[in-house]
């Protein structure tokens, strides 16, 4: 099993284990005495204390706040990381949700590193889509007023 | 018997949440109006009725005036809060309430019309001797005019639409050069957000901090301030940490100041709540920024200081009663400090992260108060304004009020969305804020660096895997609009629907 954080990745297992559970993290164990009190809420006693932290699953995101600090962790399957690193660097990404309002490129055209490429506006704020690196546009995915996803490729560079 | 019979909110979020509050304790029912994609929102529960106006793009929804106004008739509500952004400083919108023989919980269209438009209110300050920022309003919007413009005040220059507020299309010009790409993002966004592409431009003053006065008149004249706000932390040009007391202001320089506020207001003819905007720059001099038309959005550290419910006191003057106190009587007990939680992530150029709040705990404590308009299992979407919540902590001291915002973020548990938790918490511990050493460019000059190692350390992870092991299926009778995050937990599924 592999949790995922960004290009960081953990192998981890779990077992139960005496007092509670032992769960190791890439290779290093730890003896952890976990219970529920309620949904996304849970707490670790540890010697005398206890500590309250709080974690909950969507699908393969679990969000994590660990010490007055949020986390965001992925479950990742082999498959995927192949794909991920294949699509990263491909073409340019729909960072979020939103509508194209502007697109300032066309197929063949040359690009300088930093140079807008499109604007997406999400939440009432736009957001510029720069080009990564110098380059020829390869193709355009997106026109003004499309609505596009996360994922979606907007431009791909030669 | 309660001054209206019914009220209408139109808006969403915490503020139509906060605005209902306040009704319910002055026994007055309320209307909350949703456009389809908020049909669960938290606000509409918070409210006695609701009615649905529309789709989720706010143009076919909360902006829509026919729609809001007809919610309004249809319902029986005798006045209309319209919160803060939406319509609030819309005169169309005042007009049409009064039209309707509604009483619209604000000041009157004009008043809207007069300070909404920037280049009109600075000539008017100017006129009532408010200190304004050197800059150009003039009429002629010739690319040409306004390069000799900022030639002559200097670069670099703010380009600001002419009217609307809250730094939408706002942008610094460093150079000649630059001009004309930041005339054309700021017209496209004024055009859009404002439907008037007219622009001022202003000199920019060096390492400003931002200081605001609230204002409060009746319609019998009376006209108090509620002393005032330091709002300088801030990024893309939009407020997140605000403070009331400011440490910069001694107390010659804040009757000064707050003078000002008063003065500006009464050129206005200002009625209602209202704030008006300075730019302090380090040598003590102050200018006119703006004045906004409505309740703004940290208000709370207002009530904090003062005791006061703006609110309340909105509706009251609305409803045509007298100021309930005089200026002398308005003094400030203790500091209070206010955190906005966005969903945006500051690591990536604080871009919106929508998405669905899976887990939400709220701190307490003495002097800490949480306004939100989410709760555990509300959807934040791409289409409205991305403030979940505001942390407002008071102190008996600025020192106080910092320990107990420190404390309390640190308890503010929002999971599910990328939210800017961590700035707040690296604002509130950093040596120049506890300093009291603010200016407007204070995020870039000091959190620009790495941002912290987003990933957890090895036992945080262990937790997680603990956590997932260990988590039981949800509960039957969750509450309505929660998420079921649980579906999918309790084993390690590879595979499992997301």
């Amino acid at each position: 099993m592999r949790l995922a954080c960004g290009e960081d990745v953990r192998e981890v297992a779990v077992s139960e284990g005496g007092e509670g559970l032992s769960v190791t993290v890439d290779g290093a164990v730890f003896a952890l005495d976990v219970r529920e009190t309620a949904p996304g809420t849970f707490v670790r006693r540890r010697g005398g204390g206890a500590e309250t932290f709080h974690c909950v699953r969507a699908g393969d995101d679990v969000h994590l706040f660990w010490r007055g600090r949020a986390y965001e962790l992925r479950v990742q399957h082999p498959r995927e990381r192949a794909a991920h690193r294949a699509a990263s660097s491909s073409g340019l990404e729909a960072p979020m949700p939103g509508r194209v309002i502007a697109v300032n490129v066309s197929p063949g055209q040359r690009v300088l590193r930093g140079e807008e490429l499109l604007v997406v506006e999400a939440m009432k704020m736009e957001n510029a889509i720069r080009a990564p690196r110098e380059g020829v546009v390869k193709s355009v995915g997106a026109k003004v007023g499309d609505m596009v996803n996360p994922g979606a490729v907007l431009v791909e560079l030669e | 018997m309660p001054l209206f019979r019914k009220l209408l909110i139109a808006n969403r979020g915490e503020i139509a949440v906060r605005v209902a509050r306040t009704c319910r304790a002055m026994g007055i029912p309320t209307v909350a109006v949703y456009s389809e994609v908020d049909r669960d929102a938290l606000h509409v529960r918070e409210a006695d009725e609701a009615v649905a106006i529309g789709a989720a793009e706010a143009a076919r929804s909360y902006l829509d005036i026919e729609r809001v106004v007809g919610a309004a008739r249809q319902t029986g509500a005798e006045a209309v809060h319209p919160g803060y952004g939406f319509l609030s400083e819309n005169g169309d919108f005042a007009e049409a309430v009064a039209r309707a023989g509604l009483v619209f919980v604000g000041p009157p269209a004009p008043v809207h019309r007069r300070m909404g438009d920037k280049q009109a209110a600075r000539r008017l300050m100017a006129g009532a001797g408010v200190p304004v920022v050197p800059g150009y309003d003039g009429d002629d919007q010739s690319e040409a005019a306004l390069l000799a413009a900022g030639e002559r005040i200097g670069w670099p220059v703010l380009v600001k639409p002419a009217r609307g507020g809250g730094g939408k299309g706002m942008r610094v010009v460093r150079g000649a050069g630059d001009l004309a790409s930041a005339l054309a993002a700021s017209r496209r966004e004024a055009r859009a957000a404002f439907g008037d592409d007219r622009v001022v431009l202003e000199r920019c003053v060096e390492r400003p901090r931002h200081v605001e006065v609230q204002v409060l008149g009746d319609a019998q004249g009376a006209l108090v301030h509620l002393l005032e706000r330091e709002c300088s932390i801030q990024r893309r040009h939009q407020k997140i940490v605000e403070e009331t007391p400011s440490p910069a202001l001694d107390q010659r320089l804040r009757a000064r100041v707050c003078a000002a506020g008063v003065a500006a207001a009464r050129a206005a003819g200002y009625v209602n709540a209202g704030t008006v905007e300075f730019l302090l720059a380090p040598s003590g001099e102050f200018y006119f920024l703006e004045m906004n038309t409505r309740l703004q959005v940290e208000h709370p550290v207002t009530e904090a200081v003062t005791g006061l419910d703006l609110v309340r006191l909105q509706v009251e003057v609305a409803a045509g009663a007298p100021l309930p106190f005089t200026q002398d009587v308005v003094a400030a007990r203790g500091h209070a400090l206010e955190c906005r939680i966005y969903a945006e992530d500051p690591a990536r150029d604080d871009r919106p992260s929508p998405g669905r709040v899976l887990h939400l705990s709220v701190p307490a404590g003495p002097g800490v108060r949480f306004d939100s308009g989410v709760e555990a299992g509300s959807e934040v979407t791409v289409h409205y304004d991305p403030l979940l919540a505001k942390l407002i902590t008071w102190g008996a001291s600025r020192a106080e009020s910092i320990e107990r915002m420190a404390a309390a973020l640190a308890r503010t548990v929002v999971l599910g969305i990328t939210t800017n938790h961590g700035r707040l918490r690296a604002i509130v511990d950093h040596p120049a804020f506890r300093g009291g050493d603010l200016h407007t460019g204070f995020v870039d000059e000091h959190l620009a660096g790495a941002p912290p190692d987003p990933c957890p350390p090895a036992e945080a992870v262990a937790a997680a895997v603990a956590a997932l092991h260990r988590a039981r299926p949800a509960p039957e009778g969750r509450p309505p609009g929660a998420a079921d995050p649980w579906s999918s937990v309790g084993a390690w599924r590879l595979g499992a629907p997301s």
